[in-house]
């Protein structure tokens, strides 16, 4: 499964980085960077979680 | 949401008589949603005209459908929605992904940092002063001093601006409702606040405040040109009663659950569960507006193309076939999808300053408090945000 990010969409409010720390992270300019964009079955609740959580629903499972 | 096709066995939603605007019911909706739940998730509400949503699942689903449920209906009379024309929070993509982008620029999360430090060290300052004097009346006191004190540093004005921003915050989200005796009388107030958004400079706005580089970005074509003020309204308008409105119910919240706050001041790291968990109890907004743009089936019913659509965002909140337990406030549950702040394209677009201010009252109280004493609190019938009028503080005692 593959992360994918609506970047004009994202505004920052970090959320998914609280949700799944290991998976992505927010940079000092503020912009969010995917650490990891393919993740394996170990890795889909966290990845699942970070989606759920974005307030602007900028993340999704592909 | 599945486009419908009238097939065999598609019905009409059920029907109930509640007027979702009644005194009574915005004082104290949560008997009345937990009647339309369980009717079913949507629920035609005939004295508003209005299809209600009232379970979790279909408000999470509709809420980012801007292709099944408009924003051209926000509010629930004509006159507003005709008003709000042309703003994101009233527009549909592809037209609202400019208009929000331009909006967020200067209150997005990445812009709004520079002033955490700001915000935690007024809400330290005030909390401590209120823990000082042992008494006092903690809506005006705090729930509407601090966001006041907040939002007057971030645009940058003083003055009558400062005076006249809580009734006019008041009004702007009192139009939303439907055309009763609030909206009436809240419209020429509202229009006050328009008035002044539409003729305010750059010179009137302090140097260095956010409100004055919403007037830079447009000096040099960052945003199109003559949307500053209309950038200013919508922060004055959409951000200061529901922000009072939280940080009054964090008050009374706390007041009223001591060992919730116990369980903070043993554990600051629940902090932003903790606000994420009073959104959830008490949203500041319980219904917002949508339009039907076809027939859409919701588990088999349908509504027909054209119909006004209430989001019961505070009956969704309270749906125990998503929170256990719904109606406990719970600070550890930290209910991270809570639909308070909406959710997709438009969800709440100043999220992050509610947080900012919300998380800093929550860390100052819980730093400084040990018990509230609270009198009787005093609510007033409101269309759009429910929030405490009065609320007492009879005895700190300190941590």
């Amino acid at each position: 499964m593959k992360i994918v990010l609506d970047r004009p969409r994202c505004e920052g409010h970090g959320l998914c980085e609280e949700a799944a720390p290991q998976l992505m992270h927010l940079d000092d300019d503020g912009e969010l960077v995917l650490d990891r964009e393919e993740v394996d079955e170990a890795d889909a609740a966290l990845a699942n979680a970070a989606v759920r959580v974005c307030p602007v629903a900028a993340l999704r499972i592909a | 949401m599945r486009p419908s096709h009238f097939t065999e066995g598609m019905t009409t939603p059920p029907t109930s008589d509640v007027d979702l605007f009644a005194d009574e019911v915005v004082l104290d909706p949560y008997p009345v949603y937990a009647e339309l739940r369980e009717q079913g998730p949507v629920v035609h509400l005939r004295k508003n005209d209005v299809y209600a949503l009232t379970r979790y699942a279909v408000i999470r689903d509709a809420l980012p459908d801007w292709e099944s449920f408009s924003s051209t209906s926000i509010a629930f009379n004509p006159m507003a929605n005709e008003a709000l024309t042309g703003t994101s929070l009233a527009s549909d993509p592809p037209v609202h992904t400019q208009l929000r982008a331009t909006l967020t620029e200067n209150l997005s999360p990445r812009a709004l940092r520079g002033l955490k430090g700001r915000i935690e060290a007024k809400a330290d300052v005030l909390v401590a002063e209120l823990v000082e004097k042992g008494s006092f009346e903690a809506i005006s006191a705090l729930a509407r001093a601090f966001p006041l004190e907040v939002v007057a540093d971030l645009i940058g004005f003083t003055g009558h601006v400062r005076d006249n921003m809580l009734r006019w915050g008041q009004a702007a989200m009192q139009v939303i409702g439907p055309m009763n005796q609030r909206t009436a009388e809240s419209f020429p107030i509202a229009g006050e606040l328009y008035e002044w958004c539409s003729q305010v400079k750059a010179s009137d706005l302090a140097e260095g405040s956010v409100g004055r580089g919403i007037f830079d970005a447009e000096a040099r074509g960052a945003i199109p040109p003559d949307t500053a003020g209309h950038i200013i309204h919508q922060y004055l308008g959409a951000g200061v009663d529901t922000t009072v409105a939280a940080i009054g119910n964090i008050v009374a919240l706390f007041a009223s659950h001591p060992d919730q706050l116990d369980l903070i001041r043993e554990n600051p790291s629940l902090v932003p569960g903790a606000f994420n968990e009073v959104l959830r109890f008490w949203p500041p907004v319980n219904a917002w507006g949508r339009r039907a743009t076809k027939d859409v089936d919701i588990d088999g019913t349908v509504i027909p193309a054209g119909a006004q659509i209430a989001v019961l965002l505070g009956a969704g909140n309270r749906d125990p076939r998503h929170y256990e337990n719904p109606d406990a406030f719970l600070v550890e549950r930290n209910p991270v999808d809570h639909l308070s702040f909406g959710y997709g394209p438009h969800g709440c677009a100043g999220q992050g300053l509610a947080r900012l201010e919300a998380h800093a009252v929550i860390e100052a109280l819980s730093r400084r408090v040990k018990r509230l004493v609270v009198g009787l609190e005093v609510r007033v019938p409101s269309n759009i945000t429910r929030s405490i009028e009065e609320l007492p503080i009879l005895e700190v005692i300190p941590a």
